[in-house]
Protein backbone atom coordinates (compact mmCIF):
# COMPACT_ATOMS: atom_id res chain seq x y z
CA UNK A 1 0.00 0.00 0.00
CA UNK A 2 1.19 3.75 -0.89
CA UNK A 3 1.28 6.75 1.58
CA UNK A 4 -1.56 8.07 0.37
CA UNK A 5 -4.05 5.29 0.92
CA UNK A 6 -2.90 5.88 4.67
CA UNK A 7 -3.27 9.60 4.36
CA UNK A 8 -6.58 9.02 2.34
CA UNK A 9 -8.04 6.47 5.05
CA UNK A 10 -7.18 9.02 7.95
CA UNK A 11 -8.06 11.82 5.96
CA UNK A 12 -11.65 9.84 6.11
CA UNK A 13 -11.63 9.18 9.82
CA UNK A 14 -10.45 12.77 10.33
CA UNK A 15 -13.68 13.44 8.75
CA UNK A 16 -16.19 11.57 10.32
CA UNK A 17 -15.09 12.30 13.85
CA UNK A 18 -15.54 16.54 13.09
CA UNK A 19 -18.68 14.99 11.03
CA UNK A 20 -20.10 13.47 14.36
CA UNK A 21 -18.68 16.56 16.64
CA UNK A 22 -20.85 18.63 14.62
CA UNK A 23 -23.85 16.22 14.50
CA UNK A 24 -24.04 14.71 17.69
CA UNK A 25 -25.76 16.11 20.69
CA UNK A 26 -24.90 13.07 23.31
CA UNK A 27 -21.78 13.59 25.35
CA UNK A 28 -20.47 9.78 25.38
CA UNK A 29 -20.84 10.20 20.86
CA UNK A 30 -18.74 13.32 21.14
CA UNK A 31 -16.12 11.89 23.48
CA UNK A 32 -15.47 9.16 20.88
CA UNK A 33 -15.41 11.45 18.27
CA UNK A 34 -12.58 13.08 19.48
CA UNK A 35 -11.07 9.92 19.44
CA UNK A 36 -11.50 9.46 16.19
CA UNK A 37 -10.08 12.82 14.94
CA UNK A 38 -6.70 11.97 17.45
CA UNK A 39 -6.31 9.04 16.10
CA UNK A 40 -6.78 10.14 12.48
CA UNK A 41 -3.07 11.78 13.69
CA UNK A 42 -1.53 9.06 15.63
CA UNK A 43 -2.10 7.28 11.94
CA UNK A 44 -0.72 9.86 9.70
CA UNK A 45 2.42 10.19 12.30
CA UNK A 46 2.78 6.61 11.97
CA UNK A 47 2.51 6.07 8.38
CA UNK A 48 5.06 9.52 7.64
CA UNK A 49 7.32 7.71 10.19
CA UNK A 50 7.81 4.32 8.56
CA UNK A 51 8.11 6.32 4.74
CA UNK A 52 10.13 8.70 6.14
CA UNK A 53 12.20 6.14 7.47
CA UNK A 54 13.01 7.87 11.02
CA UNK A 55 11.26 6.90 14.30
CA UNK A 56 9.88 10.11 15.73
CA UNK A 57 7.35 9.91 14.27
CA UNK A 58 6.12 6.34 15.97
CA UNK A 59 7.42 7.84 19.50
CA UNK A 60 5.38 10.96 18.81
CA UNK A 61 2.33 8.44 18.40
CA UNK A 62 2.75 7.05 21.29
CA UNK A 63 2.88 10.04 23.65
CA UNK A 64 -0.23 10.52 21.89
CA UNK A 65 -2.07 7.31 22.29
CA UNK A 66 -1.24 8.17 26.22
CA UNK A 67 -2.55 11.59 26.46
CA UNK A 68 -5.42 10.50 24.56
CA UNK A 69 -6.33 8.02 27.30
CA UNK A 70 -5.74 10.55 29.86
CA UNK A 71 -8.38 12.68 28.11
CA UNK A 72 -11.22 10.32 27.79
CA UNK A 73 -10.44 9.98 31.79
CA UNK A 74 -11.31 13.35 32.57
CA UNK A 75 -13.86 13.76 29.86
CA UNK A 76 -16.08 10.70 31.45
CA UNK A 77 -15.16 12.28 34.70
CA UNK A 78 -16.52 15.48 33.61
CA UNK A 79 -19.79 13.57 32.64
CA UNK A 80 -20.14 11.05 35.60
CA UNK A 81 -20.35 14.56 37.47
CA UNK A 82 -22.40 16.55 35.10
CA UNK A 83 -25.16 13.49 35.22
CA UNK A 84 -25.39 13.49 38.75
CA UNK A 85 -25.99 16.99 39.09
CA UNK A 86 -28.38 17.23 35.78
CA UNK A 87 -29.25 13.53 35.12
CA UNK A 88 -28.68 14.06 31.63
CA UNK A 89 -25.76 14.31 29.19
CA UNK A 90 -27.51 15.34 26.65
CA UNK A 91 -25.78 18.92 24.73
CA UNK A 92 -29.03 20.44 24.34
CA UNK A 93 -29.86 20.26 27.37
CA UNK A 94 -27.14 21.96 29.13
CA UNK A 95 -27.72 25.44 28.09
CA UNK A 96 -27.58 27.34 31.58
CA UNK A 97 -24.76 29.53 30.57
CA UNK A 98 -25.59 31.97 27.06
CA UNK A 99 -26.48 35.56 26.53
CA UNK B 1 23.86 17.83 32.66
CA UNK B 2 23.08 21.04 34.42
CA UNK B 3 19.37 21.25 35.22
CA UNK B 4 19.66 24.58 36.90
CA UNK B 5 17.79 26.25 34.71
CA UNK B 6 14.90 23.94 34.66
CA UNK B 7 15.05 24.00 38.65
CA UNK B 8 11.33 26.11 38.70
CA UNK B 9 9.86 22.94 36.29
CA UNK B 10 11.29 20.47 38.51
CA UNK B 11 10.78 22.04 41.90
CA UNK B 12 7.05 22.42 41.24
CA UNK B 13 6.56 19.21 39.55
CA UNK B 14 7.67 17.68 42.50
CA UNK B 15 5.65 20.03 44.78
CA UNK B 16 2.47 18.82 43.06
CA UNK B 17 3.15 15.08 43.53
CA UNK B 18 4.08 15.97 47.39
CA UNK B 19 0.52 18.00 47.90
CA UNK B 20 -1.50 14.96 46.33
CA UNK B 21 -0.07 12.66 48.60
CA UNK B 22 0.34 15.16 51.47
CA UNK B 23 -3.56 15.70 50.65
CA UNK B 24 -3.99 11.90 51.28
CA UNK B 25 -2.54 11.76 54.87
CA UNK B 26 -3.81 14.86 56.04
CA UNK B 27 -7.25 15.56 58.09
CA UNK B 28 -9.43 17.75 56.38
CA UNK B 29 -9.10 20.88 58.70
CA UNK B 30 -5.01 20.92 58.35
CA UNK B 31 -5.31 21.06 54.25
CA UNK B 32 -5.92 25.16 54.80
CA UNK B 33 -2.00 25.19 54.78
CA UNK B 34 -1.59 23.69 51.03
CA UNK B 35 -2.53 27.08 50.20
CA UNK B 36 0.87 28.22 51.56
CA UNK B 37 3.08 25.75 50.49
CA UNK B 38 2.29 26.06 46.95
CA UNK B 39 2.40 29.71 47.31
CA UNK B 40 5.70 29.58 48.92
CA UNK B 41 6.78 27.04 45.45
CA UNK B 42 5.68 29.87 43.15
CA UNK B 43 7.56 32.66 45.41
CA UNK B 44 10.91 30.79 44.98
CA UNK B 45 10.06 29.77 41.52
CA UNK B 46 10.22 33.68 40.45
CA UNK B 47 12.62 34.29 42.86
CA UNK B 48 14.79 31.58 40.62
CA UNK B 49 14.18 32.49 37.17
CA UNK B 50 14.35 36.39 38.21
CA UNK B 51 18.08 35.04 39.83
CA UNK B 52 18.83 33.36 36.67
CA UNK B 53 18.68 36.38 34.42
CA UNK B 54 16.24 36.84 31.82
CA UNK B 55 19.19 36.38 29.42
CA UNK B 56 20.26 32.96 30.01
CA UNK B 57 20.18 30.27 27.09
CA UNK B 58 20.23 26.94 27.37
CA UNK B 59 19.19 23.31 25.64
CA UNK B 60 17.76 20.19 27.38
CA UNK B 61 16.47 16.79 26.47
CA UNK B 62 17.94 16.39 22.94
CA UNK B 63 17.19 19.58 22.33
CA UNK B 64 13.51 19.66 22.78
CA UNK B 65 12.70 22.14 25.88
CA UNK B 66 15.45 25.55 25.32
CA UNK B 67 16.00 28.02 27.70
CA UNK B 68 16.04 31.85 25.90
CA UNK B 69 14.70 35.47 26.92
CA UNK B 70 11.52 34.49 25.43
CA UNK B 71 10.86 31.48 27.10
CA UNK B 72 12.06 33.04 30.53
CA UNK B 73 9.59 36.20 30.18
CA UNK B 74 6.48 33.79 29.44
CA UNK B 75 7.65 31.67 32.40
CA UNK B 76 7.39 34.55 34.78
CA UNK B 77 4.21 35.85 32.98
CA UNK B 78 2.58 32.23 33.75
CA UNK B 79 4.02 31.98 37.56
CA UNK B 80 3.27 35.20 38.70
CA UNK B 81 -0.16 34.79 37.36
CA UNK B 82 -0.20 31.47 39.38
CA UNK B 83 1.11 33.07 42.72
CA UNK B 84 -1.86 35.59 42.28
CA UNK B 85 -4.43 32.58 42.11
CA UNK B 86 -3.40 30.84 44.59
CA UNK B 87 -2.95 33.98 47.16
CA UNK B 88 -6.87 34.19 46.26
CA UNK B 89 -7.48 30.81 46.54
CA UNK B 90 -5.97 30.00 49.86
CA UNK B 91 -9.71 32.63 51.07
CA UNK B 92 -11.89 31.01 48.20
CA UNK B 93 -11.13 27.28 48.69
CA UNK B 94 -10.83 27.55 52.89
CA UNK B 95 -12.10 24.38 54.67
CA UNK B 96 -12.56 22.66 51.48
CA UNK B 97 -11.85 19.05 51.86
CA UNK B 98 -10.50 18.48 48.19
CA UNK B 99 -8.19 21.54 48.33
CA UNK B 100 -4.67 19.57 47.96
CA UNK B 101 -5.90 18.24 44.46
CA UNK B 102 -6.88 21.67 43.78
CA UNK B 103 -3.41 23.24 44.24
CA UNK B 104 -1.83 20.22 43.03
CA UNK B 105 -3.11 20.44 39.64
CA UNK B 106 -3.07 24.57 39.44
CA UNK B 107 0.83 23.37 39.81
CA UNK B 108 0.62 20.74 37.34
CA UNK B 109 -1.42 23.38 34.77
CA UNK B 110 1.50 26.33 35.34
CA UNK B 111 3.96 23.90 34.71
CA UNK B 112 2.63 22.67 31.47
CA UNK B 113 2.51 26.44 30.31
CA UNK B 114 5.97 26.76 31.12
CA UNK B 115 7.07 23.68 29.01
CA UNK B 116 5.11 24.99 25.80
CA UNK B 117 7.15 28.15 26.78
CA UNK B 118 9.83 26.81 26.36
CA UNK B 119 9.12 23.85 24.22
CA UNK B 120 11.59 23.56 20.71
CA UNK B 121 10.04 20.63 19.47
CA UNK B 122 6.41 19.67 18.68
CA UNK B 123 6.28 17.14 21.11
CA UNK B 124 7.23 18.98 23.82
CA UNK B 125 4.85 21.14 22.67
CA UNK B 126 1.91 19.00 22.40
CA UNK B 127 2.31 17.21 25.49
CA UNK B 128 2.87 20.82 27.56
CA UNK B 129 -0.18 22.05 25.96
CA UNK B 130 -1.90 18.75 27.13
CA UNK B 131 -0.63 18.77 30.73
CA UNK B 132 -2.06 22.44 31.27
CA UNK B 133 -5.04 22.27 29.29
CA UNK B 134 -6.18 19.10 31.07
CA UNK B 135 -5.56 20.54 34.31
CA UNK B 136 -7.46 23.40 33.11
CA UNK B 137 -10.40 21.75 32.53
CA UNK B 138 -10.73 19.79 35.85
CA UNK B 139 -9.80 23.04 37.70
CA UNK B 140 -13.19 24.87 35.66
CA UNK B 141 -15.82 21.70 36.83
CA UNK B 142 -13.84 22.04 40.27
CA UNK B 143 -17.18 22.86 42.24
CA UNK B 144 -19.09 19.29 41.42
CA UNK B 145 -22.15 20.38 43.16
CA UNK B 146 -22.11 23.59 41.01
CA UNK B 147 -24.17 22.62 37.89
CA UNK B 148 -22.70 26.14 35.88
CA UNK B 149 -19.43 24.93 36.86
CA UNK B 150 -20.08 21.61 35.21
CA UNK B 151 -21.35 23.00 32.49
CA UNK B 152 -18.21 25.44 32.04
CA UNK B 153 -16.15 22.27 32.10
CA UNK B 154 -17.65 20.30 29.74
CA UNK B 155 -17.68 22.96 26.37
CA UNK B 156 -14.45 23.62 27.70
CA UNK B 157 -13.26 19.95 27.22
CA UNK B 158 -15.14 19.49 23.98
CA UNK B 159 -13.76 22.65 22.58
CA UNK B 160 -10.07 22.45 23.84
CA UNK B 161 -9.65 18.68 22.69
CA UNK B 162 -10.96 19.35 19.86
CA UNK B 163 -8.42 22.05 19.22
CA UNK B 164 -5.91 19.76 20.81
CA UNK B 165 -6.97 16.72 17.57
CA UNK B 166 -6.78 19.64 15.34
CA UNK B 167 -3.48 20.90 16.59
CA UNK B 168 -2.08 17.25 16.54
CA UNK B 169 -3.53 16.75 13.09
CA UNK B 170 -1.82 19.75 11.93
CA UNK B 171 1.40 18.52 13.35
CA UNK B 172 1.49 15.20 12.27
CA UNK B 173 1.30 16.56 8.43
CA UNK B 174 4.45 19.28 9.15
CA UNK B 175 6.71 16.11 10.56
CA UNK B 176 5.31 14.22 7.62
CA UNK B 177 6.43 17.31 5.02
CA UNK B 178 9.69 17.96 6.92
CA UNK B 179 10.75 14.59 8.51
CA UNK B 180 11.86 16.40 12.01
CA UNK B 181 9.69 17.14 14.77
CA UNK B 182 12.31 19.73 15.91
CA UNK B 183 11.21 23.60 15.47
CA UNK B 184 14.55 24.97 14.20
CA UNK B 185 15.10 21.70 11.67
CA UNK B 186 11.40 22.59 10.34
CA UNK B 187 12.03 26.32 9.85
CA UNK B 188 15.33 25.40 8.13
CA UNK B 189 13.90 23.16 5.63
CA UNK B 190 11.03 25.72 4.58
CA UNK B 191 13.42 27.60 3.93
CA UNK B 192 16.00 25.61 2.04
CA UNK B 193 13.12 23.90 0.04
CA UNK B 194 10.61 26.90 -0.76
CA UNK B 195 8.88 24.70 -3.76
CA UNK B 196 7.55 22.02 -0.77
CA UNK B 197 6.66 24.77 1.58
CA UNK B 198 4.32 26.40 -0.60
CA UNK B 199 2.75 23.43 -1.14
CA UNK B 200 -0.77 23.06 -0.43
CA UNK B 201 -0.28 20.21 1.85
CA UNK B 202 1.60 22.30 3.79
CA UNK B 203 -0.65 25.57 3.92
CA UNK B 204 -3.32 22.72 4.26
CA UNK B 205 -1.03 22.07 7.59
CA UNK B 206 -0.84 25.61 8.91
CA UNK B 207 -4.36 26.25 8.55
CA UNK B 208 -4.87 23.41 11.10
CA UNK B 209 -2.04 24.92 13.58
CA UNK B 210 -3.96 28.32 13.07
CA UNK B 211 -6.96 26.72 14.19
CA UNK B 212 -5.65 24.89 16.96
CA UNK B 213 -4.11 27.36 18.71
CA UNK B 214 -6.85 29.81 18.12
CA UNK B 215 -9.19 27.97 19.84
CA UNK B 216 -6.33 28.56 22.85
CA UNK B 217 -5.97 31.97 22.63
CA UNK B 218 -9.99 32.71 21.97
CA UNK B 219 -9.66 34.73 18.62
CA UNK B 220 -13.06 34.89 16.90
CA UNK B 221 -14.15 32.48 15.14
CA UNK B 222 -12.72 30.08 17.74
CA UNK B 223 -14.42 31.99 20.71
CA UNK B 224 -17.10 30.34 21.68
CA UNK B 225 -15.93 28.50 24.51
CA UNK B 226 -14.31 31.40 26.31
CA UNK B 227 -17.59 33.37 27.48
CA UNK B 228 -19.28 30.48 29.01
CA UNK B 229 -16.34 28.76 30.30
CA UNK B 230 -15.00 31.90 32.06
CA UNK B 231 -18.96 32.64 33.19
CA UNK B 232 -19.21 29.17 35.27
CA UNK B 233 -15.35 28.19 36.18
CA UNK B 234 -15.07 29.33 39.73
CA UNK B 235 -13.64 32.66 40.19
CA UNK B 236 -10.56 32.53 40.93
CA UNK B 237 -10.29 29.67 37.85
CA UNK B 238 -11.71 32.22 35.28
CA UNK B 239 -8.70 34.16 36.49
CA UNK B 240 -6.13 31.62 35.96
CA UNK B 241 -7.69 30.70 32.89
CA UNK B 242 -8.11 34.35 31.12
CA UNK B 243 -4.83 35.44 32.46
CA UNK B 244 -2.57 32.04 32.18
CA UNK B 245 -3.94 29.63 29.55
CA UNK B 246 -4.64 32.30 26.84
CA UNK B 247 -1.45 33.51 27.01
CA UNK B 248 -0.07 29.88 26.73
CA UNK B 249 -1.57 30.21 22.97
CA UNK B 250 0.17 32.89 22.09
CA UNK B 251 3.64 31.83 23.25
CA UNK B 252 2.76 28.82 21.40
CA UNK B 253 1.90 31.11 17.94
CA UNK B 254 5.68 33.22 18.46
CA UNK B 255 7.33 30.09 18.70
CA UNK B 256 6.06 27.95 15.66
CA UNK B 257 3.03 30.10 13.71
CA UNK B 258 5.56 33.34 13.57
CA UNK B 259 8.48 31.78 12.29
CA UNK B 260 6.90 29.08 9.72
CA UNK B 261 5.00 31.37 8.42
CA UNK B 262 8.06 33.44 7.67
CA UNK B 263 9.80 30.78 6.19
CA UNK B 264 7.05 30.29 4.17
CA UNK B 265 6.97 33.33 2.99
CA UNK B 266 2.80 33.61 1.91
CA UNK B 267 1.53 36.95 2.20
CA UNK B 268 -0.43 36.45 5.67
CA UNK B 269 -0.21 40.27 6.60
CA UNK B 270 -4.14 40.59 5.23
CA UNK B 271 -5.33 37.27 6.67
CA UNK B 272 -3.96 38.39 10.17
CA UNK B 273 -5.18 42.06 10.19
CA UNK B 274 -8.58 40.92 9.16
CA UNK B 275 -8.99 37.85 12.11
CA UNK B 276 -7.30 40.56 14.59
CA UNK B 277 -10.08 43.50 13.69
CA UNK B 278 -12.63 41.14 13.55
CA UNK B 279 -12.00 39.54 16.87
CA UNK B 280 -11.21 42.67 18.60
CA UNK B 281 -14.38 44.50 17.19
CA UNK B 282 -17.07 41.53 17.67
CA UNK B 283 -15.34 41.56 21.71
CA UNK B 284 -15.80 44.97 22.25
CA UNK B 285 -19.29 45.11 20.70
CA UNK B 286 -21.03 42.19 22.47
CA UNK B 287 -19.03 42.96 26.01
CA UNK B 288 -21.52 46.19 25.79
CA UNK B 289 -24.39 44.33 26.12
CA UNK B 290 -23.45 41.89 28.81
CA UNK B 291 -25.01 42.28 32.51
CA UNK B 292 -22.45 39.90 33.80
CA UNK B 293 -19.60 41.16 34.79
CA UNK B 294 -17.50 37.84 34.37
CA UNK B 295 -19.34 37.52 31.15
CA UNK B 296 -17.89 40.94 29.97
CA UNK B 297 -14.60 40.40 31.38
CA UNK B 298 -14.32 37.36 28.84
CA UNK B 299 -15.51 39.44 25.96
CA UNK B 300 -12.90 42.10 26.90
CA UNK B 301 -10.63 39.50 27.01
CA UNK B 302 -11.30 38.23 23.68
CA UNK B 303 -11.11 41.91 22.44
CA UNK B 304 -7.26 42.12 23.92
CA UNK B 305 -6.56 38.31 22.14
CA UNK B 306 -7.34 40.58 18.95
CA UNK B 307 -4.75 43.79 20.41
CA UNK B 308 -2.22 41.17 20.83
CA UNK B 309 -2.90 39.09 17.80
CA UNK B 310 -2.16 42.11 15.87
CA UNK B 311 1.61 41.63 16.60
CA UNK B 312 1.59 38.97 13.75
CA UNK B 313 0.27 41.24 11.53
CA UNK B 314 3.51 42.88 10.96
CA UNK B 315 6.01 40.68 12.66
CA UNK B 316 8.47 43.66 12.91
CA UNK B 317 10.81 42.92 16.43
CA UNK B 318 9.48 45.81 17.37
CA UNK B 319 5.94 44.42 17.19
CA UNK B 320 6.34 40.82 18.35
CA UNK B 321 7.94 43.19 21.64
CA UNK B 322 4.64 44.89 21.70
CA UNK B 323 2.32 41.75 21.59
CA UNK B 324 4.41 40.10 24.66
CA UNK B 325 4.37 43.50 26.59
CA UNK B 326 0.46 43.62 26.36
CA UNK B 327 0.46 39.74 27.04
CA UNK B 328 2.46 40.62 30.18
CA UNK B 329 -0.12 43.43 30.75
CA UNK B 330 -3.10 41.80 30.51
CA UNK B 331 -2.45 38.48 32.58
CA UNK B 332 -1.63 41.01 35.25
CA UNK B 333 -5.04 42.92 34.51
CA UNK B 334 -7.28 40.66 34.22
CA UNK B 335 -6.20 38.20 36.53
CA UNK B 336 -6.78 40.67 38.94
CA UNK B 337 -9.83 41.78 37.24
CA UNK B 338 -11.65 38.39 37.48
CA UNK B 339 -10.63 37.94 41.29
CA UNK B 340 -11.94 41.35 42.39
CA UNK B 341 -15.03 40.14 40.41
CA UNK B 342 -14.88 36.19 42.29
CA UNK B 343 -14.14 38.35 45.75
CA UNK B 344 -17.14 40.64 45.03
CA UNK B 345 -19.09 37.20 44.45
CA UNK B 346 -17.84 35.91 48.06
CA UNK B 347 -19.31 39.15 49.25
CA UNK B 348 -22.68 38.43 47.91
CA UNK B 349 -22.90 35.24 49.21
CA UNK B 350 -21.85 36.13 52.66
CA UNK B 351 -25.10 38.34 52.35
CA UNK B 352 -26.85 35.99 51.23
CA UNK B 353 -26.42 32.32 50.72
CA UNK B 354 -28.55 31.64 47.94
CA UNK B 355 -27.75 34.24 45.53
CA UNK B 356 -27.88 33.08 42.09
CA UNK B 357 -25.85 35.29 39.04
CA UNK B 358 -22.97 36.88 42.22
CA UNK B 359 -21.34 39.04 39.59
CA UNK B 360 -24.43 40.31 38.04
CA UNK B 361 -24.05 43.87 37.32
CA UNK B 362 -26.73 45.31 40.24
CA UNK B 363 -23.93 43.89 42.70
CA UNK B 364 -21.11 46.51 42.16
CA UNK B 365 -23.84 49.00 42.99
CA UNK B 366 -21.98 51.69 45.66
CA UNK B 367 -19.13 49.23 45.64
CA UNK B 368 -16.64 52.39 46.64
CA UNK B 369 -18.32 52.43 50.34
CA UNK B 370 -18.98 48.58 51.16
CA UNK B 371 -15.26 47.14 49.78
CA UNK B 372 -13.15 50.01 48.74
CA UNK B 373 -9.95 48.42 48.14
CA UNK B 374 -11.85 46.36 45.88
CA UNK B 375 -13.10 49.17 44.14
CA UNK B 376 -10.22 50.73 43.76
CA UNK B 377 -8.12 47.59 42.22
CA UNK B 378 -10.87 47.11 39.64
CA UNK B 379 -11.50 51.21 38.73
CA UNK B 380 -7.63 50.61 38.13
CA UNK B 381 -7.70 47.36 36.24
CA UNK B 382 -10.47 48.45 33.84
CA UNK B 383 -8.92 52.02 33.13
CA UNK B 384 -5.43 49.71 32.49
CA UNK B 385 -7.79 47.64 30.06
CA UNK B 386 -9.04 50.67 28.16
CA UNK B 387 -5.48 51.76 27.57
CA UNK B 388 -5.48 54.78 30.06
CA UNK B 389 -1.60 55.58 31.26
CA UNK B 390 -0.02 55.34 33.27
CA UNK B 391 -0.57 51.33 33.18
CA UNK B 392 0.95 48.22 31.42
CA UNK B 393 -1.90 48.31 29.21
CA UNK B 394 -1.11 51.81 27.65
CA UNK B 395 2.55 50.78 27.37
CA UNK B 396 1.98 47.45 25.41
CA UNK B 397 -0.60 49.04 23.48
CA UNK B 398 1.58 52.21 22.49
CA UNK B 399 4.58 49.56 21.62
CA UNK B 400 2.25 47.69 19.48
CA UNK B 401 0.27 50.52 17.83
CA UNK B 402 3.81 52.46 17.48
CA UNK B 403 5.26 49.67 15.79
CA UNK B 404 2.82 48.90 13.14
CA UNK B 405 2.28 52.80 12.06
CA UNK B 406 6.10 52.95 11.29
CA UNK B 407 5.90 49.82 9.44
CA UNK B 408 2.91 51.41 7.78
CA UNK B 409 4.86 54.23 7.35
CA UNK B 410 7.70 52.44 5.85
CA UNK B 411 5.79 50.14 3.42
CA UNK B 412 3.95 53.37 2.51
CA UNK B 413 0.67 51.37 2.75
CA UNK B 414 -2.33 53.24 4.27
CA UNK B 415 -4.45 49.85 4.84
CA UNK B 416 -1.90 49.01 7.77
CA UNK B 417 -2.70 52.57 9.01
CA UNK B 418 -6.24 51.97 8.64
CA UNK B 419 -5.82 48.79 11.03
CA UNK B 420 -3.82 50.76 13.56
CA UNK B 421 -7.00 54.02 13.81
CA UNK B 422 -9.40 50.89 13.77
CA UNK B 423 -7.41 49.24 16.74
CA UNK B 424 -7.61 52.77 19.01
CA UNK B 425 -11.58 53.14 17.92
CA UNK B 426 -11.86 50.04 19.05
CA UNK B 427 -9.83 50.77 22.73
CA UNK B 428 -12.01 54.16 22.95
CA UNK B 429 -15.51 51.81 22.35
CA UNK B 430 -14.48 49.61 25.18
CA UNK B 431 -14.07 53.02 27.76
CA UNK B 432 -17.81 52.78 27.62
CA UNK B 433 -18.51 49.70 29.37
CA UNK B 434 -15.74 49.58 31.79
CA UNK B 435 -16.79 52.98 32.56
CA UNK B 436 -20.30 51.78 32.89
CA UNK B 437 -19.31 49.59 35.89
CA UNK B 438 -17.11 52.41 37.39
CA UNK B 439 -20.22 54.22 37.45
CA UNK B 440 -22.03 51.35 39.90
CA UNK B 441 -18.96 51.56 42.43
CA UNK B 442 -18.65 54.94 42.44
CA UNK B 443 -22.19 57.03 42.07
CA UNK B 444 -25.26 54.78 42.84
CA UNK B 445 -25.95 54.10 45.78
CA UNK B 446 -24.49 50.90 48.14
CA UNK B 447 -27.81 48.23 48.69
CA UNK B 448 -26.12 46.53 51.92
CA UNK B 449 -23.49 47.30 54.51
CA UNK B 450 -19.53 47.77 54.32
CA UNK B 451 -17.86 44.33 54.61
CA UNK B 452 -14.52 42.96 55.58
CA UNK B 453 -12.38 41.81 52.65
CA UNK B 454 -10.75 38.75 53.12
CA UNK B 455 -6.78 39.41 53.50
CA UNK B 456 -5.69 36.61 51.01
CA UNK B 457 -7.78 38.19 48.16
CA UNK B 458 -6.59 41.77 49.20
CA UNK B 459 -3.22 40.71 48.88
CA UNK B 460 -3.44 39.00 45.60
CA UNK B 461 -5.66 42.08 44.56
CA UNK B 462 -3.21 44.87 45.63
CA UNK B 463 -0.17 42.54 43.80
CA UNK B 464 -1.96 42.92 40.39
CA UNK B 465 -2.56 46.64 40.99
CA UNK B 466 1.08 47.12 41.82
CA UNK B 467 2.20 45.24 38.34
CA UNK B 468 -0.01 47.12 36.60
CA UNK B 469 0.83 50.53 37.59
CA UNK B 470 4.34 49.55 38.37
CA UNK B 471 4.44 48.89 34.42
CA UNK B 472 2.97 51.89 33.64
CA UNK B 473 5.25 53.88 35.77
CA UNK B 474 8.61 52.53 34.87
CA UNK B 475 8.32 50.41 31.97
CA UNK B 476 12.22 50.51 30.33
CA UNK B 477 13.43 47.27 31.76
CA UNK B 478 10.21 45.69 30.51
CA UNK B 479 10.28 46.71 26.79
CA UNK B 480 14.41 46.08 27.14
CA UNK B 481 13.03 42.74 28.58
CA UNK B 482 10.31 42.18 25.50
CA UNK B 483 12.66 43.63 22.69
CA UNK B 484 15.44 40.49 23.88
CA UNK B 485 12.53 38.59 24.04
CA UNK B 486 11.72 39.16 20.60
CA UNK B 487 15.36 39.22 18.62
CA UNK B 488 15.49 35.45 19.76
CA UNK B 489 12.84 34.89 17.24
CA UNK B 490 14.87 36.49 14.97
CA UNK B 491 12.12 37.95 12.60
Amino acid sequence: MSLYTYLFISAVIFTIGSYGIITQRSGIKILMCIELLLNSANLNLVAFSSFNGNATGQVFAIFSIAIAAAEAAIGFAILVALFRVRDTINLDDINILRW
Amino acid sequence: MNYNLLAPEILLTLLALVIVILGLLMRDVSKNMLGYVSAAGLFASIVYVLGNGMNEMGSYFYDSLVIDPLSQIFKLIFLIVSLIVVIASIEYFRDNRSQDEYYALLLLATVGMMVVASANDLVALFVGFELASMSTYVLAGFEKKNPSSLEAALKYFIIGSLSSALMLFGMSLVYGITGSTNIPAIIEFFKSNPMVATSSLDIIAMIFLVAGFGFKMALVPFHMWAPDTYEGSPGVVSSLLAAGSKKMGFVAAFRVLVLALVAIRIDIQMTFAILAIITMTYGNIVAISQRSIKRMLAYSSIAQAGYISLAFVVMTQMSIAGGILLALGHALMKGGAFLAVALVGYMVLSDNKNAKNTDDLGNFAGLGKRAPITAFSLFVFFLALAGIPPSAGFVGKFVLFYSITIEAINQASSWLLLVVIIAILNSALSIYYYARVIKYMYVLPPNGEKIREPAPYVVAILLAVIGTIGIGLYPEPFIQMAMNAAKVLGV
